[in-house]
């Protein structure tokens, strides 16, 4: 279906003082189809940016981030890009179903499909009771049920997360990925999710990018050993890869302070 | 044996007080019904208060400095039974309407325009700023000398007057406005109509009841002086006339019809239009006392 590919990504921004801060110093790796890869670093290394260049909101100085999909040739046509974002941004003032249909009007979906596809992505992330509910009066953990199914609903050919747990506290946020990871394995859906907590990367990522602190570039790439839904988090060989995973971050944060 | 009947006591005293601390939970929420005749308790006392102040000047002046108040409301009541009423308010209500509509369409596209382009904002600055400066009185004998005494100077007069006013609610407003909604709009390539109507204008539902709000009580005032300078009809053309009649009752009781209307449209309409508007707010006034 589509996969993304950065290559040499370079990206520049300035400063204050108008000089160029470099943000991508030559990122490259490829995604995995029908799974997710996580952008793991750490804070200010540009992984925010990285997302904003392939849905085309920034543009790159050098290389190419681009999703490469049998659907379209490319260059033609922009791709569809579904996103989820670290707070939901949800349109409080239109019921739950009417934010769903928010994206598919601004996607260009046809309005035949609507109810059908509203219907089937709330009841996915368990909220299809909630439809006509106003997102003020759910709790976090569901808001964000609604952007994911907001990120869904597109059937976005790469699906965008942006830290999407990181707001929301243990437990909820723990069950929340579960859902995510089986609804991702149950839709094939192709997925990029950007992180900076190693334990959620090895329990989410069939593939793990890791960044170096910035001037960004990869420092190491693993696949994920485990089936996604064979992770169990005290299982020993899921520690054993969080183990791999923390170690090279590590490595990374000790070369930097060296 | 008195010792012993002490500790019972003791006990069922302590019982009582835990029972009746965990009915006093429910019963410290008053119901939505008490709240609500208590709140229209209050604020019958309050008007009722007014009138007895009235009540005491009458009986210190005389009747033609102020009259009486039961006497005003008998020549409010006639006023009404005549059906004089309707015809004069309707035209007074038809002028504010007008003008008030002409400058929400002009403030609304006006004021989100000088909250998003920033070039815009410096050219209408001055002159909204200027506009919001100028007195009514003004804009209102401006309006006559150009227009004539014609329904058009009416609701010129209107529009002009109270549209800086919206604009730069609006404006305010605009600029306020959450970025991350409108990159989340981006994302999912939202056309610029639904940016508008989707993502701001609902944002911007408070600054405009507040702007309504200001804006139709500026429009009164306004429209009231417009038609002193010459109008054959209408509240203000009423109230000029119990003066030159030196009819204190007359000015008072059109006075006192018009707060009447005022008040219903304030309250009824605008209260309405506002719960109809925030019903996705969860109502939060725990705080309050
Ligand atoms: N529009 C911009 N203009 C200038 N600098 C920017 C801009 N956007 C981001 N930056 C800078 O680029 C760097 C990378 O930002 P980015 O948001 O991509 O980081 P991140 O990896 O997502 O971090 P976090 O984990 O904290 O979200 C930061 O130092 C940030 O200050
Ligand atoms: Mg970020």
């Amino acid at each position: 279906m589509a996969y993304v590919r950065v290559e040499n990504a370079v990206k520049y921004f300035p400063r204050e003082d108008g000089s160029e801060m470099l943000v991508l110093d030559g990122v490259s790796f490829e995604a995995k189809e029908f799974g997710i890869t996580c952008l793991l670093g750490p804070s200010g290394c540009g992984k925010s940016t990285l997302l904003n260049i392939i849905t085309g909101l920034e543009r790159l100085e050098q290389g190419r981030a681009e999703v490469v999909s049998n659907h379209r040739e490319s260059g033609k046509e922009d791709p569809r890009l579904g996103y989820v974002f670290q707070d939901p941004r949800l349109l409080n003032w239109k019921r739950v179903e009417d934010n769903l249909i928010f994206a598919l009007k601004g996607m260009g979906i046809p309005r035949e499909v609507w109810d059908e596809r509203v219907e089937k992505y709330l009841s996915l992330v368990g909220l299809i009771e909630f439809r006509k509910q106003y997102p003020l009066y759910l709790s976090g953990g569901m808001r964000q049920r609604v952007g994911l199914a907001r990120g869904l609903v597109i059937e976005p050919e790469v699906l965008l997360m942006d830290e999407p747990y990181s707001k929301l506290d243990h437990l909820t946020a723990r069950k929340l990925r579960e859902d995510t990871l089986e609804i991702c394995a149950r839709l094939k859906q192709t997925a990029l999710l950007v992180t900076h907590d190693v334990e959620e990367a090895a329990f989410m990522g069939d593939r793990i990018v890791i960044f170096s602190p910035r001037p960004a570039h990869i420092a190491d790439i693993f696949d994920n050993p485990l089936p996604p839904l064979e992770r169990d988090m005290d299982d020993s060989r899921f520690i054993q890869f969080k183990k791999k995973l923390l170690q090279s971050v590590m490595r990374l944060i000790k070369t930097e302070e060296v | 044996m008195a010792k012993q009947e002490k500790a019972i006591a003791a006990q069922s005293e302590l019982e009582a007080a835990v029972s009746a601390g965990v009915e006093a939970i429910p019963r410290r929420r008053k119901s939505a019904w008490t709240e609500a005749i208590q709140d229209v308790v209050l604020r019958v006392a309050g008007v009722l208060a007014l009138v007895f102040v009235w009540w005491i000047l009458s009986l210190i002046f005389p009747a033609t400095l102020v009259p009486r108040p039961m006497e005003t409301f008998g020549e409010v009541a006639a006023i009404v039974t005549t059906g004089d009423f309707f015809y004069e308010m309707g035209a007074t209500l038809r002028r504010v309407l007008v003008g008030f509509g002409i400058a929400m369409v002009v403030a609304i596209p006006l004021g989100i325009v000088m909250g998003t382009l920033r070039s815009l904002e410096s050219f209408f600055e001055p002159p909204v700023i200027l506009g919001l400066t100028m007195p009514g009185l003004i804009w209102a004998v401006l309006m006559i000398m150009f227009f004539g005494l014609t329904e058009t100077s009416a609701y010129a007069a209107v529009a002009v007057t109270i549209c800086p006013m919206l604009a730069i609610s609006i404006w305010q407003g605009t600029k306020s406005v959450d970025k991350d909604l409108i990159d989340m709009s981006k994302a999912f390539h939202a056309s610029p109509w639904s940016k508008v109507m989707d993502v701001i204008i609902p944002q911007l539902i408070s600054h405009i009841l507040a702007a309504i709000r200001y804006g139709l009580g500026l429009a009164w005032k306004v429209v009231v002086v417009v038609e002193m300078f010459g109008f054959s009809n209408g509240v203000g053309y009423q109230v000029v006339r119990g003066f030159n009649i030196f009819s204190m009752k007359a000015v008072l009781a059109w006075a006192i019809t018009f707060l009447v209307v005022m008040i219903i449209i304030e309250f009824g309409f605008i209260g309405w239009l506002e719960r109809v508007v925030t019903a996705w707010r969860p109502k939060i006034e725990a705080w309050r006392r």
